[in-house]
């Protein structure tokens, strides 16, 4: 009874499985409800198992303790009177002693035992003193709180808290901070905001905004009014008046398209601040005006109403006209407004790239530090506004003029008025007058006209081309310090110099003197060929004859005073000479992979796939195979046959390892088999509780496998040897000097 | 039992016999008891308790968090289960509470008005127990371990006091001041213990691993040291000459007679010592687990057969015989360190403090079937209710063991009420289980 009662309690706390097994937790309460004596075992036997080093085999006892613990007072009687042990052993009272691993299962053990422990003191805290004791000490000294799930103890609780307070403390500091950024800056907002406001309504007035519109369109009302006829004209232009703020594009409403549209005493009024738009619209106006002012003169006559609608080809008398106002509105830069949009630009630059990051910032920091009052409100009533402003404006579609940076015009363009405000400076030393296509947007100049316009310029379009033909050379030309822009440079100079640069005179001549294209082209290709090299000394003296090279002066007399008659000879040196004019290349050769496979036949009946370019490092030399992988060359299939069979040799058949075992096993007396093949060996060894999580295996991390091999004594002992040795060739370097030999 | 009890009714034993019996089975027998409770107050560690030996009614704990508490031990509830109120306390929001750890808490030998306190807060509080109100403080340049004054001493009126200086200070209650300063020891003294027999002695425990023995009468210095070895090997190597124990002492007890000396060290030893001599009795108590830093206190049974030492060991409790050194058992129940026990001998029973915040009352298991009507026939008079004010009157006679019938000036009916097992002439003989169920 006692050995199956160990047995169970073996088998079920090795399960390491989360539940017990029904059954034999069956069996096993059958054995323990038979005498006090079983119990009694019982207890022990699960002490020792709980004071196994795996949680898994903990957790497994303190199931069946919990099982036990509620059906026996005197399990319950043992189990209390080393309540300290056991309370270690689950719980974790004591640091010194933390659960095994794995951990989970160490987690879930915690946390099993202390709900445990507290439906114990529930039940039977009263008639148990050292359980309510024990529930206390946990309560109170370990302040675990059993309401906790996650069973933290007070440490992990309190590093939680001071994260908690850290993390608080730095996003009131990020409030204050905000606060005062915002207290600071909410004023410079305002103005921006109202500034970039005055803009919009300076450039675009808001057309519901009729006191301002009235202002600006009453003269031109008046003007009309006063020459004209006065009742249907103004009436006329009442209508037009609000659509003057639309898009009208090409429809306009009177077929007066025809008409010359300059109407000189419209065009005088025109308000400067009014940007295109309304000066295209206005002209619209105008041209109704011209047009009713032409019909108005045939009509004069006959003001009956019928003869105006049929005079008019309209329709009826009461058509509706439907206006669409669009919102897509253009808004051109042209100098009348140029200062008005460069202070928007200037706002929106401001607001883009400095107020509304920064106002997202407070308002993060503000949410971050759950702050909801006015601060809060105010930041996002600050964005708001931003965000209107920045929404205004690209609608606006501001068309800006290119903003140019009058230094970089200073030589190249043609404003005679821009030239007058600049004192005449001399070039600079490797100033680059020619700025190549593609980078002039950086440089924030005009692209310059397209390549065929330029060819007939002489300096500049010769070199454009043959920039265009090498954009290779190009980029190395930009760079001063670089040969090819000396080049250029002289090139650019001496634009006659011909023979300087061919593709100069490829590109220059054609148009000049009328050569064939087809040299040129012949020429271009062979240069696409030709391979670029980096520059040498032979390239250097290309095609020159050095008379001096290799010549080395050769003293025959070793000694200081005395020398001879002749004072020097020269030795001619063929290498040195030779070294001027050659050039090494190195040709190594393409890398060709290597398409076949071993293919040697493995155990397993499968074909060696490695692809080692000669030998494989398993089966030797690679030789064809075929699709068996046997050899297909006779006399390589004779070498296997003569290596195989020597392997066999070595190892009689009689002890073939996997009969031997099974004779092993049928005799119980140890062969040796597992001296033939340590796989066997391996493979025969079963772990003692396959069932549990391998610590070893888990411990068996890539990092402490590396610390195996680089904290190994031998290893250490090495290299500090090493190192000891390159300490004292440091000190070798000087040793042979007086001065440092001592040292 | 029963032949001890008509052998002392005949006549033909002594009735010291009877009574020792029985507390020797009361001691043995104790065991945490589910009926015996005391209130749980500290928010720290106990480090120290004392139980004031007047009527063995009222205990002192002191707190590592300063506080000090009174407990009412007495059962007036007429019920097995009694939880231990506290009476009063010196607590956190007092203003003359200890700042910090409070080591040794002790009663007024005669007298229950009074009570002294020592702390780390290099402070000793003489308080008055009515107001809760210091009367005195003596301030010390180190921390203070450990205090005793002389439980028997009608000629003096001295605290011995153990700081972190080697030296040992005497106060003097009369004058109020440090009148003596001895001098010997090369570290702090971690305890201190007046003689139970002579009033001038004086016994102190360093951590120079040196225990001393002083007359305080004597200027030129302490009457010996103790010497493991017995002098045997102290001339081979001069370090270890005259030392106690191989590690620091941290506890010290004389026996209740006054005749031997117990002593503890962080050796894992304890040691039995002839008081008169200063000979190492050389008992072996076997490995007595003792890793705290600073001083522990142990207790020693009183009226017993072969008397019982209770030492703290872990966070157990170990009962030893002390003249055999035998264990006895181990008493579980503590949760971590115990710091300090103390033995009521009166009613037999432990009181031990510890780490885990708790005081844990060991009192000796009930005898199986008890009469009913034995309950309400022992239960305190009315009238027996106790003052502080009133104890002008000590009945002196309970702390020195004597029979109750030479008590001097004692009430009567008190004194069988408060002694009630060890007065068998005023029971009758059926009744006697009675007076465990007192507990």
């Amino acid at each position: 009874m006692d050995q199956k009662l160990s047995q169970l309690v073996d088998e079920l706390t090795t399960s390491g499985e989360t539940q017990l097994n029904p059954e034999k937790m069956k069996e096993f309460k059958k054995i323990c409800k038979s005498s006090d004596e079983h119990i009694n075992h019982a207890y022990h036997l699960l002490m020792t198992q709980l004071n196994k080093e795996h949680a898994e085999i903990r957790f497994s006892a303190f199931q069946i303790v919990d099982e036990l613990f509620t059906r026996s007072h005197q399990f319950r009687a043992l189990i209390i009177s080393n309540f300290q042990e056991f309370l270690e052993l689950t719980v974790e009272t004591d640091h010194e002693q933390p659960l095994p691993p794995p951990k989970e299962v160490a987690h879930k053990l915690k946390k099993a035992a202390i709900k445990s422990v507290q439906d114990w003191h529930e039940k039977y805290g009263e008639a148990y003193k050292m359980l309510s004791l024990g529930y206390h000490f946990l309560k109170q000294n370990k302040k675990v709180d059993f309401q906790d799930v996650n069973a933290r103890t007070l440490a992990e609780r309190r590093r939680e808290e001071e994260k908690r307070k850290r993390l608080e403390n730095i996003n009131k500091e990020k409030v204050k901070r905000a606060q005062e950024e915002m207290a600071e800056m909410s004023k410079e907002i305002q103005d921006t905001l109202t500034e970039m406001e005055n803009c919009f309504r300076l450039l675009m007035p808001d057309p519901f905004d009729f006191t301002v519109n009235d202002a600006e369109l009453e003269p031109v009302i008046e003007k009309t009014a006063n020459e004209e006829e006065p009742a249907s004209i103004s009436m006329q232009l009442a209508d037009c008046q609000p659509s003057s703020l639309r898009h009208i594009d090409d429809e306009q409403p009177c077929c007066s398209k025809d008409l010359p549209s300059i109407l000189p005493c419209l065009k005088a009024d025109k308000n400067g601040d009014l940007n295109e738009e309304l000066e295209r619209s206005d002209r619209g106006a105008a041209n109704g005006d011209g047009c009713s002012e032409v019909e108005l003169a045939a009509t004069t006559g006959d003001d009956d109403y019928e003869t105006f609608v049929r005079s008019h080809g309209l329709g009826s008398h009461k058509y509706t006209l439907d206006l669409e106002i669009s919102t897509d509105i253009k808004v051109r830069e042209n100098e009348d407004n140029s200062a008005i949009i460069s202070s928007i630009v200037d706002a929106h630059k401001l607001i883009g790239n400095k107020f509304l990051p920064s106002v997202q910032l407070w308002i993060q920091s503000f949410t971050r530090a759950g702050i909801s009052d006015d601060r809060l409100r105010c930041a996002i009533d600050l964005k708001n506004k931003l965000e209107t402003a920045l929404e205004k404006h690209k609608d606006m579609n501001i068309d800006y003029k290119e903003r140019k940076r009058k230094v970089m015009k200073v030589s190249d363009d043609d404003d005679d008025d821009d030239e007058d405000e600049f004192v005449e400076v001399p070039e600079k030393e490797g100033y680059e007058p020619h700025i190549p296509d593609h980078l002039r947007k950086e440089y924030g100049l005009d692209p310059l006209s397209p390549p065929k316009q330029i060819g007939k310029k002489p300096a500049g379009g010769s070199s454009f081309l043959s920039s265009q033909s090498q954009p290779k050379r190009n980029e190395e030309e930009l760079d001063p310090t670089c040969a090819a822009a000396t080049l250029k440079l002289l090139r650019d100079k001496l634009p006659q110099f011909p023979l300087l640069d061919s593709s100069v005179s490829a590109s220059t001549e054609p148009t000049a003197s009328g050569e064939p294209d087809s040299k040129a082209t012949k020429q271009e290709e062979e240069r696409a060929k030709a391979p670029i090299i980096p520059f040498g000394l032979d390239l250097y003296y290309w095609g020159q004859d050095q008379p001096t090279a290799g010549k080395i002066l050769k003293f025959s007399s070793q000694h200081r005073f005395w020398a001879p008659n002749e004072l020097e000879e020269e030795v001619e040196n063929k290498e040195v000479s030779e070294m001027l004019k050659t050039r090494y290349i190195t040709f190594a050769g393409k890398f060709e992979p290597v398409k076949h496979k071993c293919r040697a036949p493995m155990p397993d009946g499968s074909l060696c796939e490695r692809q080692d370019r000669i030998k494989c490092p398993f089966h030797g030399k690679i030789i064809p195979r075929d699709e068996s992988g046997n050899p297909v060359n006779p006399e390589d299939k004779a070498r296997e046959e003569k290596q195989r069979f020597e392997k066999q040799a070595q190892q009689p058949e009689w002890q073939d390892p996997e009969f031997m075992r099974e004779v092993e096993a049928a005799v119980g007396v140890d062969l040796g088999s597992s001296r033939y093949s340590g796989k066997g060996k391996k493979k025969g060894k079963k772990k003692k509780y396959p069932n549990l999580t391998d610590l070893k295996q888990q411990a068996n991390t890539s990092r402490s496998r590396l610390e195996k091999k680089v904290f190994n004594k031998e290893a250490m002992k090495r290299v500090v040897k090493a190192m000891n040795r390159m300490d004292r060739k440091k000190h070798e370097k000087f040793a042979n000097q007086f001065n440092y030999a001592l040292n | 039992m029963l032949g001890f009890i008509s052998a002392r009714q005949a006549g033909l034993d002594d009735p010291l016999r009877l009574r020792r019996a029985e507390s020797t089975r009361r001691v043995l027998s104790l065991e945490l008891n589910k009926d015996r409770d005391v209130e749980r107050i500290h928010g720290s560690g106990v480090n120290t308790l004392d139980i004031e030996p007047v009527e063995g009614r009222y205990m002192l704990s002191g707190g590592s968090d300063g506080v000090v508490i009174l407990y009412d031990l007495e059962n007036f509830s007429k019920k097995p289960c009694y939880t231990c109120k506290a009476v009063c306390s010196v607590g956190r929001s007092h203003p003359d509470v200890h700042r910090f750890s409070v080591e040794t808490v002790q009663w007024y030998p005669h007298d229950t008005g009074m009570f002294t306190s020592s702390s780390f807060d290099k402070t000793l509080k003489i308080w008055d127990t009515n107001t809760l109100q210091p009367a005195d403080v003596f301030n010390f340049e180190g921390t203070v371990y450990s205090h005793h004054m002389s439980p028997i001493a009608t000629k003096h009126c001295l605290i011995a006091v153990g700081t972190k200086s080697p030296k040992v200070h005497l106060c003097d209650l009369k004058s109020g001041s440090c009148s003596h300063i001895l001098q010997g020891h090369r570290q702090e003294v971690l305890a201190v213990c007046w003689s139970p027999r002579y009033e001038h002695v004086l016994a102190t425990a360093s951590a120079d691993s040196r225990v001393k023995l002083w007359d305080v009468r004597r200027a030129s210095g302490c009457l010996f040291t103790l010497d493991q070895h017995n002098g045997e090997k102290s001339k081979a190597s001069s370090e270890a000459a005259n030392t106690a124990h191989n590690g620091r002492v941290n506890g010290l007890c004389f026996t209740s007679d006054g005749l031997h000396l117990l002593t503890v060290g962080t050796d894992d030893r304890m040691r039995l010592w002839n008081s008169s001599t200063g000979e190492n009795t050389l008992v072996n108590y076997g490995k007595v687990c003792n890793t705290s830093r600073k001083g522990i206190k142990f207790a020693i049974s009183h009226g017993c057969n072969p008397e019982f030492a209770f030492v703290p060991y872990d966070s157990n409790i170990a009962v030893y015989t002390i003249y055999s050194g035998e264990l006895i058992t181990m008493l579980r129940g503590h949760y971590s360190t115990v710091d300090c026990c103390v033995f009521q001998s009166d009613f037999q029973e432990l009181y031990s403090g510890s780490k885990d915040c708790n005081i844990l009352a060991w009192v000796p298991a009930l005898q199986e079937p008890v009469p009913e009507e034995d309950n309400e026939k022992h239960h305190p008079p009315k009238y027996f209710g106790h003052s502080f004010l009133g104890a002008s009157q000590p009945h002196r006679s309970f702390s020195t063991g004597t029979v109750i019938g030479s008590s001097s000036g004692g009430d009567k009916i008190g004194s069988i009420c408060l002694d009630a097992s060890m007065n068998p002439i005023s029971l009758v003989p059926e009744l006697i289980p009675g007076v465990y169920k007192l507990n």
